[in-house]
C-alpha cells in the first residue's frame, strides 16, 4: 500500500493496485462519521462499439445498455440489493453518465458488511429475459419523466446540434424504442468487457482505517477470479470540428423561452496534467467573460435579458468537449445575439486582465477548498480525473500556476464561428400541439 | 451540540468549536409568522440585499470583493416551517490556516455588517431600479414552477389540501402580494424585520469561542426585541374537492396523492410515525417501492414523504396516464395492508437502521449540523442522536399499525398530457 500526503490540504491518500488489476484509493477524513464508498467502471453511454471480451469482430450494441446494465446489477435471484444495504442502514445509489458507472453507498454503521455488499452484487452479474423485460417498463418511465423536462431537453438539444456522429449526442438513457431491444445476453456481453477490475476504481473516504479497509478488499478480492485483462478497443467515427446543426427549435409547454449556445471543444484528445491545465483555463475565461462579475454580466442583467437560471459551464472527456452559455429568457433573440456579440470581442485576441485572473484563481482556491468538506465531491471527482489520468488534488498547484497565455490559449479552441450553435425551447403555439 | 449565548432580548447566537472543516460557516436566520404578504416581500427583500450594498453598489463589485476574500459565499434564502417564516443568510469562507498568510475571517466579519446594515438607498429607501427588477425576478422564480412538472403538481394539491394557509402558501410568496410592493413598503418590511424579528446566530468551524462573541457584538449590533408570537398550528380539516384531474403538454403522469395525520412534529406519537412513514414509502425498501416500481414496473419513481409540521403526508409517482387507477388502488392497497398488520421485522428493523443513519450522516456538514439542531433545538429535551436512535429503536410493530390506522386518504391530484386524459 502507498501512501500520498498532501501537506498544505491536510489530507493523506493510501493507493494500491490489486492483483486483479483493481485500483483501491482510500482517505480517512478526520472527525467524520459516515464513510462513503464507490465502485465505479470507465463504462458509460458512449461505449457503444467496442469488441467485446475474448472476440475479434467489433460490436454496436443498443443505445441506453449502460444505465440499463446499471438498473439491472441491482436484481439479484434472491432479491433486490436494496434491500440488504437498509439492512444495514446504509444508503445505496448509482449513476450512468457519458463515461462512468459508479455505484455506491454512504453509512455511519456496518461499513465491512455494506463494503463486502457493494464488492460482490457488482461483481456478481444476475440477468434473465424475464427481469430484463420488467425493467423495460421501469426504464421508460425514466425516459419519460426526463422528456417532460426542458432543462433536460435544452441541455440535450444543444449537445445533438454540435455533434455528427459522436454517441455523446445519444441521451445516456437511450430511447424506449432502443431499450425495447435489450436482451440479457446484450448484458452479459457488455458487463463481462467493462465490469472487468482492470476497467475499474474503488474509492472509500470518511471514518475508515486505511490499512483494515485495504486487507478488507485484498482479501474478497482475492477470493475471486477473473480472466486476464486485455485492453478494450472502443471505436469512434471521425468527428469534425464544426457542428452539425446550427440552430434548432423545440415548443413545449413552458411559460417562458429558454435559450443555449453551444460551444463545441477542438482540443479533445489530452489526458493529464495537460488536460486538467487545458479544462481549469477554459473554465476561468468563461467566468472572466460571462460571469457574475464581468461588465457581460452586468449589462444583460440590467437589460433583463436573462434571470436566475442564467448559467455556464465547460465538460471535457476523452473525445468530446463543449461549452454551454444560456438562460431563461423573454428575448431569445437579443440573448443569442448579445452572446454571439461577446463572444466575437474575444475572437482571435483574447483579452484578459492579471488582476483579473487572479481574483478568480482566489474564487477557484475557495471554492476547492469548500468542495474538499464533502467526502461525496472528493469520490467522485478524484475517480473522474483519475479515469483521465488526473489527479483531483494538482487542481490546487496548477491554478496556481496558470497564466494568462494558458487563458488565450484555450480559450481559442471552444471558441470558432463554426463550433456555436443555438438551441431553443420555445413555449407551444395556441392551437399547437 | 452548540452552545447557545444569549445576544439580546429575541436574539440568540448558538456556537459550535470544531476543526472537522475547512471553511467556518455563518448562518443567521429572521423568524416571523407566516402570510402571503410577508413571504412575498421578505423574499423581494433577499434578493436586493443580495444584489448589493452601501459598500458594493453594483452586483460586479460586490461579487469581485467576495471573489478575492477566496470565493467567500454569502447568499440570503427565504424558507418556511410550520406557521413561521425565515429569511436566511448564509455565509461560509475559508479557514485561514489553509490560506498563505491571509486573514479572512476579519474581512468577514466586516461583510456581514455590511450586508445586513449597510443597505443600497438613495433617498432614504431601496434603489427603485434595483427593486422593480428584483421583483420582477422573484416573480420569474414562482412562475417558473409551471415548467416543472413534479413541483407544480405538489403545489396544485398543496392548494386543494389546505387553501391560502402556510401548508400552501409558498416561501417565495404570490405573484399578487409582490406586484403590490413599493419601495416604501420594502423599506418598511427591512426595518421591521432587523428590529422585531425573532433571530437565531449559528456559527460552526475551527474559532476562538470568545473572540468570536467578541467581534459578532461589534459585527451585529441588533437590539433587544419582543417577537410577534408564531401562531399555533391550524386544526386539520377536509378538503372541498378531493379528485382534480388536470391535463398539460406532456408525456408522462404525476400522481400526487395528499393523506392527513394527527400526529405532528415533536409529539409524543412523532418517532412512531416517522417509523410508518419509512415503511410505507420513505426508503427503496418501504412498499411503495417495492410494489409500485419493483413488483409491477408502473413507475420509476414512487416514494412517500411526511410534512410533520403540518400533519400531512404526500405520496408521489410518474406513471403511463392509463395506470392512474391501477397505480392509485396499489398505493391504497399498500396502506391498507399496513393497517391491517402486514408488517415484517426486517421493514421495522431496515427503517430504523435507515432513520439513525441519516440523522449521523447529516451531521457531517456544517450546514446540516446547523440545520439539524435549529430543527429540534425547540423541543423540551436536549438533542442527541442516541435520543432519537433510542426512540425509533423502541417503537413496535403494533405502533406502526396504531399510526396507519390514523392516516387517512384526503385528496388526489393528477397532472397528464392532452390527449391522454382519463375518461
Amino acid at each position: 500500500m502507498k501512501t500520498i500526503e498532501f501537506k498544505q490540504l491536510d489530507e493523506t491518500l493510501y493507493y494500491e493496485k490489486l492483483e486483479n488489476g483493481l485500483d483501491v484509493y482510500i482517505l480517512p477524513k478526520k472527525g467524520f462519521s459516515k464513510t462513503f464508498v464507490t465502485f465505479t467502471t470507465k463504462y458509460g453511454s458512449v461505449d457503444r462499439t467496442f469488441v467485446p471480451i475474448g472476440e475479434t469482430e467489433s460490436v454496436t450494441v443498443p443505445d441506453g445498455i449502460a444505465h440499463f446494465l446499471e438498473h439491472k446489477m441491482f436484481e439479484k435471484e434472491d432479491g433486490d440489493v436494496f434491500q440488504k444495504f437498509s439492512e444495514y442502514g446504509a444508503s445505496a445509489n448509482a449513476f450512468t453518465s457519458f463515461t462512468r458507472t459508479a455505484y455506491l453507498f454512504s453509512s455511519t454503521d456496518n461499513i465491512y458488511k455494506s463494503t463486502e455488499t457493494l464488492l460482490n452484487f457488482v461483481q456478481e452479474p444476475y440477468f434473465t429475459e424475464a427481469t430484463v423485460n420488467k425493467e423495460k417498463g421501469i426504464i421508460g418511465q425514466e425516459i419519460t419523466m426526463y422528456d417532460d423536462q426542458p432543462d433536460w431537453r435544452l441541455y440535450f438539444g444543444t449537445i445533438e446540434n454540435m455533434y455528427h456522429s459522436h454517441p455523446v449526442k445519444i441521451d445516456i438513457a437511450g430511447t424506449i424504442g432502443s431499450i425495447d431491444g435489450i436482451t440479457a445476453d446484450h448484458l452479459y456481453t457488455c458487463y463481462h468487457t467493462f465490469y472487468h477490475p482492470s476497467n475499474m476504481l474503488l474509492f472509500a473516504i470518511g471514518a475508515v482505517d486505511p490499512e483494515e479497509m485495504m486487507a478488507f478488499i485484498r482479501e474478497n478480492q482475492g477470493k475471486k477470479e477473473f480472466p486476464e485483462p486485455t485492453p478494450i478497443q472502443r471505436f469512434f467515427d471521425e468527428e469534425p470540428t464544426e457542428v452539425a446543426v446550427k440552430e434548432r427549435t423545440l415548443h413545449m409547454d413552458v411559460q417562458k423561452p429558454k435559450l443555449y449556445i453551444g460551444l463545441k471543444a477542438k482540443q479533445t484528445g489530452l489526458s493529464g496534467r495537460d488536460m486538467l491545465k487545458h479544462e481549469l483555463s477554459v473554465q476561468i475565461a468563461l467566468e472572466l467573460i460571462f460571469g457574475r462579475t464581468s461588465n457581460f454580466y452586468e449589462r444583460i442583467y440590467d437589460e433583463g435579458l436573462i434571470d436566475e437560471s442564467y448559467a455556464f459551464d465547460f465538460t471535457l472527456e476523452n473525445g468530446f468537449g463543449f461549452a454551454m452559455i444560456g438562460s431563461d429568457t423573454t428575448e431569445p433573440v437579443a440573448l443569442e445575439q448579445a452572446i454571439k456579440a461577446e463572444l466575437a470581442k474575444y475572437e482571435g485576441n483574447a483579452q484578459f486582465a492579471s488582476n483579473d485572473l487572479e481574483r478568480i484563481k482566489r474564487k477557484k482556491i475557495g471554492f476547492f477548498l469548500r468542495a474538499l468538506n464533502s467526502i461525496e465531491f472528493i469520490a467522485n471527482q478524484f475517480t473522474r480525473y483519475s479515469f483521465n489520468d488526473m489527479n483531483l488534488f494538482d487542481v490546487l498547484p496548477v491554478l496556481e500556476e496558470l497564466t494568462i497565455e494558458d487563458l488565450t490559449t484555450a480559450f481559442a479552441t471552444v471558441q470558432g464561428e463554426s463550433q456555436q450553435t443555438v438551441f431553443k425551447v420555445l413555449p407551444t403555439e395556441k392551437g399547437e400541439q | 451540540m452548540f452552545k447557545t449565548i444569549p445576544f439580546a432580548k429575541g436574539v440568540n447566537l448558538h456556537i459550535r468549536q470544531t476543526t472537522q472543516f475547512k471553511t467556518v460557516n455563518f448562518s443567521i436566520k429572521w423568524r416571523r409568522p407566516l402570510t402571503a404578504e410577508s413571504a412575498s416581500e421578505r423574499t423581494v427583500l433577499t434578493n436586493v440585499l443580495q444584489h448589493s450594498n452601501a459598500k458594493y453598489t453594483t452586483t460586479a463589485a460586490f461579487r469581485s470583493f467576495l471573489d478575492d476574500l477566496y470565493g467567500t459565499v454569502l447568499y440570503f434564502d427565504t424558507s418556511k416551517r410550520g406557521n413561521e417564516h425565515t429569511v436566511l443568510m448564509n455565509v461560509e469562507a475559508v479557514n485561514d490556516q489553509y490560506l498563505a498568510n491571509t486573514s479572512v475571517l476579519n474581512e468577514v466579519l466586516g461583510l456581514l455588517h455590511t450586508a445586513i446594515f449597510e443597505p443600497n438607498l438613495e433617498n432614504g429607501v431601496f434603489k427603485e431600479s434595483i427593486v422593480a427588477r428584483e421583483k420582477k425576478m422573484v416573480i420569474q422564480r414562482i412562475e417558473s414552477i409551471f415548467d416543472d412538472k413534479s413541483r407544480f403538481a405538489q403545489q396544485r394539491l398543496q392548494q386543494m389540501l389546505r387553501p391560502n394557509e402556510p401548508a400552501s402558501i409558498s416561501a417565495n410568496g404570490t405573484v399578487e402580494a409582490i406586484d403590490n410592493i413599493t419601495v416604501a413598503s420594502l423599506f418598511a418590511a427591512y426595518e421591521s424585520m432587523l428590529a422585531n424579528d425573532k433571530i437565531d446566530i449559528y456559527v460552526a468551524g475551527d474559532i476562538d469561542e470568545d473572540e468570536i462573541v467578541a467581534k459578532l457584538k461589534q459585527a451585529l449590533p441588533f437590539k433587544d426585541r419582543t417577537p410577534d408570537e408564531i401562531p399555533a398550528i391550524l386544526p386539520q380539516k377536509h378538503p372541498q374537492q378531493d379528485y382534480v384531474r388536470e391535463q398539460h403538454d406532456m408525456k408522462q403522469g404525476k400522481l400526487h396523492i395528499g393523506f392527513s395525520t394527527p400526529v405532528r412534529f415533536g409529539d409524543a406519537d412523532f418517532a412512531k410515525m416517522q417509523i410508518f412513514n419509512g415503511v410505507f414509502g420513505g426508503y427503496p425498501h418501504a412498499k411503495l417501492f417495492m410494489n409500485v416500481r419493483e413488483k409491477e414496473s408502473l413507475a420509476y419513481y414512487a416514494s412517500s414523504s411526511y410534512a410533520s409540521h403540518y400533519g400531512l403526508l404526500f405520496v408521489v409517482s410518474g406513471i403511463e396516464p392509463k395506470n392512474e387507477e391501477k397505480a392509485l388502488s396499489l398505493i391504497k392497497e399498500q396502506l391498507a395492508v399496513m393497517q391491517a398488520g402486514d408488517i415484517s421485522a426486517l421493514e421495522l428493523e431496515q427503517t430504523k437502521a435507515m432513520l439513525t443513519n441519516q440523522l449521523k450522516e447529516s451531521l457531517d456538514s456544517a450546514r446540516g449540523q446547523i440545520e439539524i439542531y435549529d430543527q429540534y433545538k425547540d423541543l423540551p429535551e436536549e438533542f442527541s442522536v442516541e435520543t432519537w436512535a433510542n426512540k425509533w429503536r423502541a417503537v413496535t410493530k403494533d405502533d406502526v399499525i396504531e399510526m396507519a390506522k390514523q392516516v387517512q386518504l384526503e385528496a388526489v391530484y393528477f397532472l397528464c398530457g392532452k390527449e391522454q386524459a382519463a375518461q
